[in-house]
């Protein structure tokens, strides 16, 4: 059962995200910002509680099941783009080639001198 | 392939559409690993196109199996909140690295925005496709509120960000090799930056610290994009 503590603790960041998302209506999501907040807070506080990581170890595992639903819909939308759809896949695929290798290089060029393996 | 009745017997409860989505994911997993875990073809892609097979043979609309999933999809708030911990426990690491990344990420962040919309124009697409493609690289959630405000189609964006997910995974292997870099840092920041929810799960695949580093490129990308975005597509525009 120590994994329902650690599960209210990530619900709970989430909420809080909730919440500073309603007060200041800045674009992030409430996720992203809970996932902020916990680890400042892990930081501050000085080591994870067993509880969270119980909790947490295993939904990390689970990732990419809990963004199959959005995937799937996917497929049903193609029929909407009209003959738009190579010029669409080309600039994403291309676009993504292009941004891949800027980071990678740019990041290998900044690291120099950090011992990049 | 499944009569109407059964069907609407089957959907009154969403546990229908969690088996469903189980059953397709631990296929997908098993396929995935029987293939030698290619990177070009992730577990979610095989494990969604599994579900969207089935839907279609068997007659079940996408939005009804939607509402029972999201039974499951709910708990992607929590998850990505999760994420927090490796976070945290990379700390250490991150700060060794701390000038690299801020200058990296809006550079790369940005460039990820220019190449594919500057691609999509050169190419003669039209506004309303060019504003839906702009946050491809951002997580799911952060990037459907980033489209509504430049006008752009989700469902659209949703197909952007399954192919730029699995196209940086594949890229960022390929390019990897090539470039003889196998820095886990390196290689997960790329991840997340580039493949949002889809290259950081690659990236915990390769270990803890390329998650940790997915996870931050993640995250950072997408409030970056978010904040900045809108504002450089209104001056543009």
């Amino acid at each position: 059962m120590t994994a329902l503590g650690g599960f209210l603790w990530l619900v709970s960041f989430w909420l809080i995200g909730e919440v500073i998302v309603y007060l200041t209506a800045i674009p992030v999501s409430s996720g992203v910002l809970g996932m902020l907040l916990l680890s400042i807070t892990l930081a501050l506080r000085g080591g994870v509680p067993d509880t969270l990581a119980a909790a947490a170890q295993p939904l990390i595992a689970l990732l990419a099941m809990l963004i199959m639903p959005g995937v799937v819909g996917v497929f049903f939308v193609a029929g909407e783009l009209g003959g738009q759809w190579v010029a669409i896949i080309v600039s994403l695929m291309l676009g993504t080639l292009l941004s891949v290798l800027t980071t990678l290089w740019l990041m290998r060029h900044l690291m120099r001198g950090q011992n990049v393996k | 392939m499944l009569s109407d009745a059964l069907l609407e017997q089957l959907t009154t409860t969403p546990l229908f559409a969690v088996a469903l989505t189980l059953t397709a994911y631990l296929i997908g997993m098993a396929i995935f690993r029987r293939l030698k875990q290619p990177t070009w073809l992730p577990a979610v892609l095989i494990a969604a196109l599994l579900l969207a097979v089935f839907l279609l043979i068997s007659g079940l609309h996408y939005t009804t199996y939607q509402q029972g999933a999201a039974w499951l999809s709910v708990l992607l708030g929590p998850a990505t909140v999760a994420l927090g911990m490796p976070l945290y426990q990379q700390f250490p690491r991150i700060r060794e690295l701390w000038r690299p990344l801020v200058v990296c990420l809006p550079v790369s962040a940005s460039l990820a925005v220019v190449y594919a919309v500057g691609i999509a124009w050169l190419m003669g697409l039209p506004d309303t496709v060019l504003a839906s493609l702009a946050a491809k690289s951002v997580t799911a959630p952060i990037a459907i509120g980033i489209t509504q405000q430049l006008g752009g189609s989700i469902p659209l964006l949703m197909g952007g960000l399954l192919i730029t997910g699995v196209v940086a995974i594949a890229v960022v292997s390929l390019a990897a090799k090539w470039m003889k870099i196998s820095d886990e840092r390196l290689i997960g920041f790329a991840l997340g930056l580039n493949g949002h929810a889809i290259g950081t799960v690659r990236a915990f695949e390769i270990s803890p610290t390329a998650g940790a580093f997915a996870s931050l490129g993640m995250s950072l990308t997408g409030i970056f994009t978010a904040l900045l975005l809108p504002l450089a597509w209104h001056f543009i525009g």
